[in-house]
């Protein structure tokens, strides 16, 4: 596989992903019935492909695996946490499929079409009624906003990173959010015909980008439990899909930008995700400055490092393949001139960045006399080292491209 | 049960390769170099605090340091992203003047952090470092490494007028505040950290003032810090400069000229200025040259000998060869100065003496005078008044730091109750629909 190839086609670090999750659910699968466990596998794989296809994934995709999610979380009896999450998942995401729902039947009123790309030659022709146009548009690009996870909508991830099985989380939020970005690239396609209404999604999508990312940094920096940190340094990821659409949306056909930017942004996602998600769950919360490290840190330093990695190519930290795809988005943005967001960006950035390093001093804590007793489950352990493995892979690829 | 990470050496190996390396790395050209280097830095530090026997003081007490590796970080990435017009992106010209200054402004930043320059970390030179045998000395690596990275990055502040003068006047205070809290404090070795401060903030403000070119700063300044650091190390270890009368002046004396050395062109170049501007640097900028003068010969206090028959001591020593070596650069950069084409009014580059030769006669005054009176009485009162203002500026730069965290808290409170509970979430989740859906597009 040439490099090129590994980074424009999702399918190898999807399948990292998806082994990673499995590995998971091997190391539960005792403390699971065997149909809790098929139930789980007919979430993850279909998110799999989902997130493999996901330039091409159709209108009722989205809901389809947002209710598989859901249900999946449902199943999960004798905790109430995962309850209480789907509850949240089915109101979010349900409210938001309703209201753009609204929208698109708004468009059909007010222009006679289907078809987003009719539409915008029919609105540009100002036959329709600015309010109609200007109150729908927003409403059919929601969907996309709440399933991409930025501020003020990104408490659902978060959620789901706390109350979700860890074999189920990672992949559920990276399919979620991946079909969120593809959902705003599907509806806003053709929209360069219509100027008044280009205007208004970038408008939208600037401010969304722009209050998902400092919304996200406060969230981030306040935040004390690490599942919930990786929560928030997804809805920054949500916040990075929704400044690149910004930059593009409107100019032109977007097909470039899903196969440049979207589909390996999508794949990094997912594989990053599945690291960091299993370090969080792996880390004390709030450990005081002189305490020792944590449980993996001490036993197993290396694999630690292999979820740390993870973790801060999520968080875009310089030298992992996560630090490429923040560098585009902020290369647009400059030469876009968008100054305002590019601050609220480089707000985000840091503060992501800082993160990283701090779970890593404090995963590492202070030296102890003597290592834990008990080893890591070594499939959990497998599970960190594919997932920092096949970032390693597409920073190699990057790297040789370059 | 044997301890992780076995085949790392000791926690003083470790640090120390992480803070040489961070340094190497600081001086380097390559765009993120400067930034890893920082961060190596503190993470050096982190090292050495995580291993100490007080973890839960050290770490927290130098964990400031990632701010100034973070701002540095932030510098890179905007050289990265806005390559400028030969970098390819058509960037709009205003979007790139205004990073350049947010670039400039970053790793000025990061370099007044290193250098006690900003009102965030300023005290830090008062406290001895993590480690426990060489702690005392680790804290002058830190405004030695500000001042390199000020220097190396010259070409990325200098030309941003407002950044470089802001940069001049926070380092003058710097300096003043420095020799103030040298001459304030009564170890010795607190008196040295607070030299190598005032020698960095000094030579910044030589770079900044743009009176000599920045190498001849360099080696004026080399010869100053490296004076009080070898000074710092060696309280150390036996305090070697300060046994027996010859070695503890000859070091008085170089202490003295490379501290002079290092003054007298930012306080000649003034003749540049208008009269009244002139007037007001040579006095802002003497006052606290004097000061240090003061201290470099006053403290500089023969130590006492323990032996009853002082072991001789033949040949040629490190703190024999040193201040030699210290020195040797002092006339080269002025010099070079001069050639190429340095030359201060005549007045002015006399007056610009005043303040050092001035400091060093009465510091060796205070030397001579032993028995207590009325001059000791007077000594001592001063010193107490200089502790006291150097509180009191460090005193309110803090409370209002506190008052800014206060009120973003305060701002930042509201934003955290709305994720306190799922009912509040439905009201996150509703306002965030009524603003993108319905305000955003009614207010366009």
């Amino acid at each position: 596989m040439s490099p090129r190839a590994l980074l424009s086609d999702p399918a190898l670090p999807v399948a990292l992903a998806l082994a990673a999750a499995l590995l998971l659910v091997a190391a539960e699968r005792r403390r699971r019935t065997p149909a809790a466990t098929l139930g789980l596998l007919l979430v993850l794989v279909p998110c799999a492909l989902a997130l493999g296809s996901v330039a091409a994934a159709g209108w009722a995709v989205p809901p389809l695996v947002a209710a598989l999610v859901a249900a999946a979380l449902a199943r999960e009896r004798p905790d109430p946490l995962p309850g209480e999450c789907a509850l949240k998942l089915v109101w979010v995401l349900g409210g938001a499929f309703a209201l753009t729902a609204t929208g698109l039947a708004l468009l059909a009123i007010a222009t006679g079409v289907t078809a987003p790309v009719e539409q915008w030659s029919v609105l540009q022709l100002g036959l329709s009624q600015r309010m109609v146009w200007g109150v729908a548009l927003p409403l059919v690009m929601l969907a996309g906003v709440v399933l991409l996870g930025g501020a003020p909508f990104h408490f659902w991830v978060a959620d789901l990173f706390q109350g979700a099985p860890a074999a189920l989380a990672p992949l559920a939020v990276a399919t979620l959010q991946a079909l969120g970005a593809a959902w705003l690239v599907q509806r806003l396609a053709g929209l360069e015909a219509f100027t008044d209404g280009a205007t208004l999604a970038r408008a939208l999508l600037r401010t969304a980008a722009a209050a998902a990312f400092l919304a996200g940094a406060g969230t981030l920096l306040a935040q004390r439990g690490p599942e919930r940190r990786v929560g928030t340094l997804a809805s920054l990821q949500g916040g990075l899909a929704l400044a690149a659409l910004a930059i593009s949306a409107g100019r032109g056909p977007l097909d470039g930008m899903v196969a440049a930017w979207l589909v390996p942004w999508a794949a990094h996602l997912a594989l990053a995700l599945s690291g960091a998600a299993l370090l969080a769950r792996l880390t004390p919360v709030e450990q005081p400055p002189g305490a020792p490290g944590g449980h993996l840190f001490r036993r197993h330093p290396a694999a630690a490092l292999a979820g740390l990695y993870a973790l801060a190519s999520l968080a875009g930290v310089p030298g992992t393949p996560g630090a490429a795809l923040w560098l585009d988005v902020a290369r647009g943005l400059a030469a876009n001139g968008h100054s305002g967001l590019l601050i609220a960006f480089a707000i985000a950035w840091l503060a992501a960045f800082t993160t990283a390093l701090r779970q890593l001093r404090g995963g590492f804590g202070v030296p102890a006399a003597t290592r834990p007793a008990h080893a890591v489950p070594a499939t959990i352990r497998a599970a960190l080292w594919v997932s920092g493995a096949g970032l390693a892979l597409l920073g190699v690829a990057r790297l040789a491209l370059r | 049960m044997r301890a992780p990470l076995r085949l790392l050496p000791g926690p003083r190996v470790v640090g120390g390769v992480l803070c040489a390396a961070g340094i190497v790395l600081v001086l380097l050209p390559a765009r993120f170099a400067p930034a890893l280097g920082l961060e190596l830095l503190a993470a050096g530090f982190w090292w050495w605090a995580r291993c100490s026997d007080e973890p839960a003081l050290q770490v927290p007490r130098w964990s400031w340091l990632r701010r100034p590796a973070t701002a540095l970080w932030l510098a890179a990435a905007i050289e990265l992203a806005l390559p400028g017009p030969a970098g390819g992106l058509p960037v709009p010209p205003a979007t790139l003047a205004f990073w350049s200054r947010v670039e400039a402004i970053a790793v000025v930043w990061a370099a007044l952090e290193l250098l006690a320059a900003l009102p965030l970390a300023r005290p830090f030179s008062d406290l001895p470092g993590p480690l426990l045998a060489h702690g005392a000395w680790l804290p002058a690596l830190l405004p030695a490494a500000g001042f390199l990275l000020l220097w190396r990055q010259a070409p990325r502040w200098l030309d941003v007028d407002e950044v470089r003068e802001g940069t001049a006047a926070l380092l003058l205070l710097t300096a003043g505040l420095a020799a103030l809290r040298a001459y304030g404090r009564r170890r010795w070795t607190a008196g040295l950290r607070w030299l190598v401060v005032f020698d960095g903030a000094l030579a910044g403000v030589l770079v900044s003032s743009r009176a000599v070119s920045p190498w001849i700063a360099v080696v004026l300044w080399a010869a100053a810090s490296g004076t009080h650091a070898y000074l710092l190390a060696a309280e150390l270890g036996g305090a070697t400069p300060r046994r027996g009368p010859v070695l503890a002046m000859v070091w008085r004396t170089t202490s003295w000229v490379s501290t002079a050395a290092l003054a007298w062109p930012l306080l000649a170049a003034a003749g540049g200025l208008a009269p009244r501007r002139a007037a007001l640097a040579l006095v802002l900028g003497g006052i606290p040259v004097a000061l240090a003068s003061w201290v470099n010969v006053a403290r500089l206090v023969e130590a006492p000998e323990r032996r009853a028959f002082a072991r001789p001591v033949t040949g040629l020593t490190l703190s024999r060869m040193a201040p030699a070596a210290l020195l040797a650069g002092v006339p080269l950069a002025l010099a070079s100065a001069w050639w190429v084409g340095f030359a201060p009014n005549g007045v002015y580059a006399l007056l610009a003496l005043l303040p050092a030769t001035l400091g060093g006669a009465l510091g060796l005054l205070a030397l001579r005078r032993a028995e207590a009176g009325p001059g000791a009485r007077a000594g001592q009162a001063a010193q107490r008044l200089a502790r006291r203002a150097f509180r009191l500026v460090v005193g309110l730069e803090r409370a209002v730091v506190a008052g800014a965290m206060h009120l973003l808290r305060a701002l930042a409170t509201p934003l955290r109750d709305l994720h306190t509970g799922d009912a509040q979430e439905y009201l996150l989740f509703l306002v965030g629909v009524a603003v993108l859906a319905i305000l955003l597009p009614l207010l366009r």
